[in-house]
């Protein structure tokens, strides 16, 4: 039974992790730039929601929508100043600007908040269910069940709907998109305002788990790690690479030398990148010359 | 087995369920311009990306290029046996001078170690003032003089083009392809190409696999033609028995 | 104006362009030489740090400036650097010999990491050079009994013949001295066919191929230089500080590194210095900030990685080209005048367009 208690925290963890990795994806494919700030964000989603609920006194629900709402609104604002500009500049310099943005996030939120551990008091937390030897928590079923629905909601988005399809056409050639007349800059910073509601989301859902303070953003590698695994160019694969790295973490920390369970992640990236860079579901080839 | 030059057997390559090159073989002599036309899609570029290793020939096609098998090299050795090729989008190192890419272009006759260049010995000075002498002779041979301290970036795309086959140029290679030279140049720079296809061919002593569209230019400069459509060889032969073949005819005009 | 006439291929192939820059490196070299005797200990100090980043960002600059290659790791080759060297002394190896074989370990370990360069792309590069980095500070952190573990490890001062080189003037000169051969080093691999090749693959990894140029190879001796320089860096480094933890050679050093290429100019050795210079002046001038900002600010713990995050985000948008780059411009505009035109330098817009192909 042991095993299957491992399997569900693992599951769990690995959820959260393929939400971030989710919004790094949706990011990467829709601009082919890499946000390394997405821990972060989630970080920052995690503090306004903490701003709202439990400083503001807002309901739950309501807080979690003005959340998602606000982090929105960060997101179109960050793409409007920070990143429009970084536009067909060399993938290397829009890494380093996410990375600047990171620190300027983790001292903001170091300032406005403080640096002692928070939590967001949510009607969730503290329930378990039991399936005979196995206790699950609440938060853990949220963080699946929310994960497979968004996971869902994206794909029929990008399968079905003439928005998703515009921003796979814009992201694969941003002059012919102009062409045909596709809103590329409006759609860009859609695509930054998603990724940052699902950052809230995910920052929502995982503080009743773990609490909330500005350094949390470091989760952000390992799910990074889980967007490799994935196949960076795959939503599905985003979140399956995320389950991935939340067990075979969870199984190396108990069954493996002590310390494993934290550096698995980086080997699991390395590994990856070694055996097969372009993840489980690649979508990658060669330049065509 | 022929000895030709250059022989190419049985090439084939699929893309997924895309069968870009089916079967081909053909035979280029030393001295040979020869020519590869065809519809595009034909499967053209791809032959040239085989000869250059950038792709893997699929089932047992082989491609032997002066008397050696040259099927499975690695990409990085096609320059140093002597085979030469330009890009159809120009590949050219965007962010150096021209005097800096024709540079790179001597890379395969390099002789000194990293050892001696991290120190830079006589022994390497002398050679890059070598390399720079054996560039200059090419700039002179395409008249590129006034462009070179230029930055790749800012140039025009006729002289991208001539300083990408002056690039190909300075390996001085054995053979040379040319993927498309005269695409996006007008008449009279069209001219001036088969101007200098005529000079690397007869003054470099070069052979030259050429894909190209602009039959005017094809006919005034080649000695033997290759039709393609649809990744397999139609018909191969001199230009007059190419331009009359009712096969090729009917792939390029329909029927 | 200033037009070089060259009327022999050897103009091409020197170090200096014309007069005036000897002129100019002449009388940097008359300052640099004189600074012990005009300036303060604490001074020659700060200055002594500025050449040790320089000296690493030229490892840097090789790799991620000229050959293109992202590492977002580089403070562990610094950490690879400074145990190698402070184990090394400690069992009784002379001092230069040491700073060799630890830069030579380094570059060993360099060489072993650009090997799977050869297969990875850009972003994935820079994310197993994170990884590796995090590898690396966990691994020294476990060796405790070579390294002294998270509890940190000594380093004796630096001798040789005899003359203790840790007092501020010798160290300085010891600085300064592998500083410029260092810098000698790096200009000579520039000019010559490896350089280029290390160029060609910035610019076009596939004609790079197609001009005889082993990929693998040169990236991991890519690679391997870049780390050499670091851990050559690291070794002085460890003097500098007097005292080695694993927890000195965060992600936080490897982006400070990183700052000082970028900012600095990427793609010009002229950029290191300048950007040396700011990383070593930079906590200096958030200390001197914080008198005069309201508590509210000045306090918060995190403020120097946030400025450190502010500045890079406003290079990046306003001048990628780096100080060097600006230095440039506002050269230009002297050199050029009254003809100077603000569109010579105007980035052109550029489209995204993909190179993921199916």
């Amino acid at each position: 039974m042991e095993i299957l208690q491992l399997l569900i925290s693992g599951i769990s963890q690995g959820c959260v992790y393929g939400l971030i990795a989710l919004g790094f994806v949706l990011i990467y494919k829709a601009t082919e730039m890499v946000n390394f700030a997405q821990g972060d964000m989630m970080m920052i989603g995690a503090f306004t929601g903490f701003t709202y609920i439990n400083l503001a006194g807002l309901p739950f629900v309501w807080g979690v929508l003005a959340t998602i709402a606000t982090m929105a609104v960060l997101g179109m604002l960050l793409e409007r100043l920070v990143l429009r500009p970084m536009i067909g500049e060399p993938p290397f310099a829009v890494l380093m600007i996410t990375i600047g943005l990171g620190f300027v996030f983790r001292a903001f939120a170091g300032a406005v908040w403080g640096n002692e551990p928070k939590s967001i008091t949510s009607p969730l937390a503290g329930g378990v269910f039991r399936f005979g030897e196995v206790t699950v928590g609440y938060e853990n079923v949220t963080v699946i069940v929310a994960t497979a629905l968004l996971c869902a909601a994206l794909y029929l988005f990008f399968r079905f709907t003439r928005l998703g399809i515009a921003m796979q056409a814009a992201s694969q050639n941003q002059l012919a998109a102009y062409y045909v007349g596709i809103p590329v800059k409006r759609i860009f910073t859609l695509v930054w305002a998603m990724s940052a509601a699902i950052a809230a989301m995910a920052g929502i859902l995982v503080a009743p788990i773990s609490l909330i303070d500005p350094m949390m953003g470091f989760i952000g590698i390992k799910a990074f790690a889980a967007a490799i695994v994935g196949g960076f160019g795959s939503l599905p694969g985003a979140i399956i690479g995320g389950l991935v790295v939340g067990i075979a973490e969870q199984f190396a920390g108990l069954y493996g030398p002590p310390g494993s369970g934290d550096v698995s992640a980086y080997l699991i990236l390395l590994l990856m990148l070694f055996i097969r860079p372009e993840g489980i579901f690649s979508t990658l080839q060669r330049k065509k010359v | 087995m022929s000895d030709a030059f250059f022989v190419a057997e049985n090439l084939n390559l699929s893309f997924g369920g895309v069968h870009a090159v089916r079967d081909v073989s053909f035979e280029v002599n030393q001295g040979d311009v020869f020519s590869i036309i065809g519809p595009n899609g034909a499967g053209k570029t791809t032959i040239f990306n085989l000869i250059s290793r950038l792709y893997d020939v699929d089932g047992n096609g082989t491609m032997r290029f002066d008397g050696d098998d040259i099927t499975r090299i690695a990409p990085c050795d096609v320059a140093r046996r002597g085979i030469a090729r330009t890009f159809q989008n120009t590949e050219l190192f965007e962010h150096e001078t021209v005097l800096q890419n024709l540079l790179i272009g001597r890379h395969v006759h390099r002789k000194t170690t990293f050892l001696s260049e991290m120190f830079f010995t006589p022994s390497v000075a002398r050679q890059e003032l070598q390399f720079r002498k054996s560039v200059e002779d090419v700039i002179d041979l395409l008249d590129l003089q006034s462009y070179r301290n230029q930055v790749i970036a800012n140039l025009p795309y006729g002289v991208r083009k001539m300083v990408e086959v002056a690039r190909a140029l300075c390996i001085e290679p054995k053979l040379l392809l040319l993927d498309e030279p005269s695409s996006g140049l007008n008449p009279e720079e069209t001219e001036d190409v088969v101007f200098w296809i005529e000079d690397i061919n007869e003054e470099l002593g070069a052979t030259i696999i050429m894909v190209e569209h602009d039959m005017n230019l094809v006919t005034s400069t080649s000695n033997r033609v290759m039709a393609m459509a649809d990744g397999g060889v139609i018909a191969i032969g001199s230009p007059a028995e190419i331009q009359n073949h009712p096969d090729v005819l009917r792939a390029y005009l329909g029927d | 104006m200033r037009f070089i006439f060259k009327t022999r291929y050897q103009y091409d192939i020197r170090i200096f362009k014309h007069g005036g820059q000897k002129f100019w490196f002449g009388l940097l070299t008359v300052a640099v030489l004189a600074a012990p005797l005009t300036l303060d200990t604490f001074y020659l100090g700060e200055i002594s740090l500025v050449m040790v980043y320089a000296i690493a960002g030229i490892g840097l600059m090789l790799l991620v400036g000229y050959t293109g290659l992202v590492s977002l790791g580089h403070a562990a080759f610094l950490a690879i650097g400074a145990y190698t060297h402070a184990i090394l002394i400690t069992y009784g190896v002379p001092f230069a010999l040491s700073l060799i074989i630890a830069a030579v370990f380094s570059g060993l370990i360099g060489a072993i990491v650009g090997l799977p360069a050869m297969r990875m792309t850009g972003i994935y590069l820079a994310i197993a050079t994170l990884a590796f980095a995090f590898i690396v500070e966990h691994s020294i952190g476990h060796m405790q009994d070579l390294t002294g573990g998270f509890r940190g490890m000594a380093v004796s001062r630096p001798q040789m013949f005899g003359v203790d080189l840790g007092a501020p003037v010798a160290f300085y000169f010891v600085c300064l001295f592998v500083l410029f051969a260092c810098m000698l080093i790096a200009i000579n691999i520039l000019r010559s066919p490896v350089g280029r090749a290390m160029i060609g693959i910035r610019d076009s990894e596939i004609s790079a191929q197609s001009m005889g140029i082993d990929l693998a190879k040169t990236k991991s001796l890519a690679f391997a230089i870049s780390a050499a320089f670091t851990g050559l860096a690291g070794g002085l480094f460890a003097h500098k500080l007097g005292f080695l933890t694993p927890d000195t050679f965060t992600l936080l050093l490897s982006i400070q590194l990183l700052l000082m290429v970028v900012v600095g100019g990427l793609g010009s050795l002229h950029g290191v210095i300048f950007g040396a210079i700011f990383i070593g002046i930079l906590p200096q001038g958030i200390a001197i900030m914080r008198d005069s900002l309201p508590p509210a600010i000045s306090q918060i713990a995190g403020l120097e990685p946030g400025l450190f995050g502010l500045i890079l985000v406003l290079f990046l948008i306003f001048e990628p080209l780096g100080i060097y780059g600006r230095w440039r411009k506002i050269r230009n505009f002297f050199e050029e005048f009254p003809l100077y035109r603000k569109a010579t330098h105007k980035r052109q817009k550029s489209y995204l367009r993909t190179e993921r192909v199916r």
